[in-house]
């Protein structure tokens, strides 16, 4: 039973299936941000632009 | 599961959203009518196709950018141009590197198929690329660039295929 969990800094402990369930819910934030910020970019007018404007920013300063 | 490779787990995920918008944003802009900014757009669909007489490109001294579109394949992008001698010239610099040659493709395709559409201000023009490689006009164009553009592009880097200049003849 002990080698199921792992020490924390803190001292506590957290199960592997804990964590592995704290992963699986990061994991379905993502997808959701990631559907959200594409339908975004399709259908909200002004975001596809916003998106140009930041990284032409982000490469020109690269360029330099 | 290590920390380490989880944590490059979760910063991996997290530069996905910004990723992903980008490649979004540049794949909704190739169904567009022209460039936007960086990404190449679509075919230039709108604004009076000219016919007539050669145009006095000197107006040309007072645009910034124009959109370039290529017959094949009918992709546009925004790119800087120059007037010298009454011609109507565009360029591409960065040819002499790798990066460059993947980076920029326009001038490739252009040398295999030069026909063009040039839109400036809602106006469209069918054009010809033409590659000037050698010559005393480069010194006349390149000063024409660089009075304009903070560029410096200069008959030997043209003649060294650093930068790629053409001139858009009428078709």
């Amino acid at each position: 039973m002990a080698a199921r969990f792992r020490s924390r800094p803190d001292g506590a402990l957290r199960s592997a299936s804990e964590r592995g369930h704290g992963m699986k819910t990061f994991y379905w934030c993502v997808a959701a941000a990631l559907l959200l910020t594409v339908c975004a970019v399709l259908f909200v007018p002004g975001v596809d632009d916003f998106v140009e404007r930041t990284f032409q920013r982000y490469v020109g300063r690269a360029a330099r | 599961m290590k920390a380490a490779p989880q944590a490059l787990i979760v910063v991996g995920c997290l530069l996905l959203i910004p990723v992903a918008a980008v490649v979004t944003a540049a794949a909704k802009q190739r169904f567009a009518d022209g460039p936007n900014r960086v990404f190449s757009g679509g075919p230039l669909v709108s604004g009076a196709l000219h016919s007539g007489p050669e145009p006095d490109w000197s107006f040309v001294r007072d645009v910034e950018t124009v959109e370039l579109q290529l017959l094949d394949p009918p992709r546009s992008r925004r790119i800087w141009t120059a007037e010298h001698d009454g011609r109507l010239y565009v360029w591409s610099g960065y040819m002499g590197t790798t990066v460059g040659r993947l980076w920029k493709r326009w001038p490739i395709q252009a040398e295999r198929d030069g026909r063009a559409v040039i839109r400036i201000d809602g106006t469209r023009y069918e054009r010809r690329l033409v590659r000037i490689e050698s010559g005393e006009v480069l010194d006349g164009i390149s000063r024409a660039i660089r009075d304009k553009y903070p560029s410096r592009v200069t008959r030997a880097a043209v003649e060294a295929g650093d930068s790629w200049v053409f001139e858009a003849a009428p078709r």
